[in-house]
């Protein structure tokens, strides 16, 4: 249902990208291929980019040089709305609107499909009820944004771009502001929608996190890609000494047996003033 | 075949597979409710008073059947200044929306930032200097433009930092009165009216080629803000959303913008930098629908009924001199204006 014409078929590409909000350049001639059909988290300290390369991956910061390219075709020849019915985007902070309702800020991710005068149609119920209920909102469509809980709250943003019905979806950051509960929540509902077909790309901090869900990891260090490919082999003590100044050991998770981080304590226990 | 779909909070209007206009009950309900308190307000301007045409002859009157004295007070005292009201007040409150959405706060709005007043100052000089030369809408147009552009580079930042954008249209307000009174009183010395009429707005004395000039700025501008209608709604979720959603948020800001300023000058050029009704309008909107979206529809119309009513005030007040109707929208805004300063003061938005 949610498969546009795709020449090629070859999702995004991301070929010696400059990106600067007017300024100095925030990311430097950065290549990448985003996985097909793969689930990509890009982690990196505070400030290295991550954010701002997402967002040109979905069109909405155009590069300063080189291009994105949405299957095989450069990002800024397509229309507006015709590149947000391939790729989606919920950014770190979208404003949900005084007194919306869940619907009506799930209809609002139709707009890409809509035309000026046609701004309704029947996939339009389909979309929204598809979105609604993949998220657990169904019960709750009525209900106000700004009266749900916070991750209530971000399961309808994530609704809003599921009913754009793309199959890429991009997500910047879309744990931060939610408890840890709220947080697996969230991550078990994108590698569900990642098996059902989707590519999905997320900025994420928490690197525990991104190896325990991601099958492609890119990191970056001051606007650049340092390293990626599968998380067992990108994530290794001395990457992240490097890119985050962290001095840790990399164990695997008792669960999932991918990587995790255990950063070293900075006063061993035994000599722990609590100890004594 | 027009129709309406009933879907639960929303219905659509439709015609035919090739349109579908989504239309939220309740704004229909708002709508229908304003236009007969306007019906009802329009009875009264015309009917009160010693001279007003009696409810019971109305009917007859308005459709050809007035009287000498009816036909007078029908055709060139109220009819005029009554038709004026409807379109500045519509074009005011539809002005205030688009502003008020563009910058995200109530206290974006035009007559609040110098908008309205830089349109008077322009209006004034063209009418008392160069009577004439130009036409006053061209004027207030080119006034309301200049004190845009002034506000836009003072506050460093365009017109995004609600703070910033306040302090220097209240700069630019000042700015702008002051330069009105001063042309007013080099050329009309010591006619209070005059001035008033300027720096405060007025509806007295309308004829039916200000109707004109307002109802041709709306027939004009209304279409377009239709165009940007659907582009205003996705903006409201953030500029980095409705970008990647293929709203366009920059052009569709400059076109709002725009489209406000035309709004703006066409409402001065015939009444007057009247205050408040642009800030007010979209904010009483807002609250009786309860609902998200840019309400420009409803603040037209409750615009159009607040100047309505503050003219029937202006005109049947018990009080001894005819004030302006602009003293009145000023004294009860500038209420309104000092809670949302403090309100928004609270919440920590400005």
């Amino acid at each position: 249902m949610n498969t546009p014409a795709e020449p090629g078929g070859k999702g995004l590409n991301v070929r010696e990208v400059t990106l600067s909000y007017g300024g100095a350049p925030i990311v430097r001639e950065v290549s990448l291929d985003i996985p097909h059909r793969g689930f990509t988290m890009i982690i990196g300290p505070n400030g290295c980019g991550k954010s701002t390369l997402i967002k040109a991956l979905a069109r909405g910061l155009k590069p300063a040089g080189g291009r994105v390219l949405l299957h095989g075709r450069d990002l800024w020849t397509y229309r507006g709305k015709e590149a947000a019915r391939h790729v989606a985007l919920l950014p770190q902070t979208p404003v949900a609107p005084d007194g919306i309702t869940v619907r009506d800020l799930v209809r609002r991710g139709r707009y890409p499909h809509h035309t000026l005068l046609r701004q309704w149609s029947p996939d339009d119920d389909t979309a929204i009820g598809f979105a609604l209920d993949r998220t657990g909102l169904s019960d709750l469509a009525d209900a106000q944004v700004n009266e749900l809980s916070g991750g209530q709250r971000q399961r309808a943003w994530i609704a809003m771009v599921l009913a754009q019905q793309t199959n890429l979806l991009l997500l910047d950051e879309p744990t931060t502001f939610l408890d840890i509960a709220h947080q697996y929540e969230l991550l078990e509902l994108c590698r569900e929608l990642h098996d059902e077909g989707k590519t999905i790309v997320a900025v994420l901090h928490d690197l525990n996190q991104a190896a325990r869900f991601a099958s492609h990891l890119v990191v970056m260090r001051r606007g650049q890609v340092v390293a990626e490919g599968p998380p067992a082999e990108v994530l290794t003590s001395g990457l992240v000494a490097d890119v985050f100044g962290l001095a840790c050991d990399i164990v695997p998770d008792p669960r999932t047996f991918t990587p995790m981080v255990v950063p070293h304590a900075r006063f061993p226990a035994s000599s722990s003033p609590g100890a004594a | 075949m027009t129709r309406t779909r009933a879907a639960s909070p929303r219905g659509f209007v439709t015609i035919g597979r090739a349109v579908a206009i989504p239309v939220a009950r309740v704004s229909v309900v708002v709508a229908i409710v304003t236009v007969v308190l306007i019906v009802a307000a329009a009875v009264a301007t015309l009917s009160l008073g010693r001279l007003g045409v009696p409810v019971t002859d109305l009917p007859r009157a308005l459709t050809g059947g007035a009287d000498g004295a009816q036909a007078f007070v029908l055709g060139r005292l109220r009819g005029p200044r009554l038709v004026v009201a409807v379109g500045t007040g519509a074009a005011l409150g539809l002005s205030g929306a688009l502003f008020q959405t563009v910058t995200r706060n109530p206290l974006g709005s035009p007559d609040v930032i110098g908008l309205a007043a830089g349109a008077g100052a322009g209006a004034a000089v063209v009418a008392l200097y160069l009577p004439g030369v130009l036409p006053v809408p061209v004027g207030a147009l080119a006034g309301a433009a200049a004190a845009m552009a002034l506000v836009y580079v003072s506050t460093g930042t365009g017109f995004r930092n609600p703070g910033r954008l306040i302090v220097a249209g209240i700069g630019v307000f000042s700015i702008a009165t002051a330069f009105t009174q001063y042309v007013v009183y080099a050329v009309e010395r010591d006619k209070a009216a005059v001035l008033t009429a300027y720096v405060n707005g007025s509806l007295a004395a309308r004829s039916w080629s200000h109707a004109v000039t307002i109802w041709a700025v709306l027939l004009v501008v209304v279409p377009l803000v239709a165009l940007i209608a659907g582009r205003l709604e996705i903006g409201e979720m953030g500029d980095e959303l409705a970008g990647v959603l293929g709203a366009g948020p920059r052009s569709t800001w400059a076109w709002a913008v725009t489209l406000s300023i035309v709004l703006s000058a066409g409402a001065v050029s015939v009444a007057g930098p009247i205050a408040f009704i642009a800030l007010t309008a979209p904010q009483i909107a807002k609250r009786v629908t309860g609902r998200p979206g840019p309400h420009l529809t409803p603040s037209a119309l409750v615009g159009a009924l607040l100047l309505v009513l503050a003219d029937l005030a202006a005109q049947q007040s018990p009080l001894p001199v005819n004030l302006p109707v602009g003293i009145y929208t000023l004294a009860l805004g500038g209420a309104y204006l000092g809670h949302l300063l403090i309100r928004e003061w609270r919440k920590g938005r400005l």
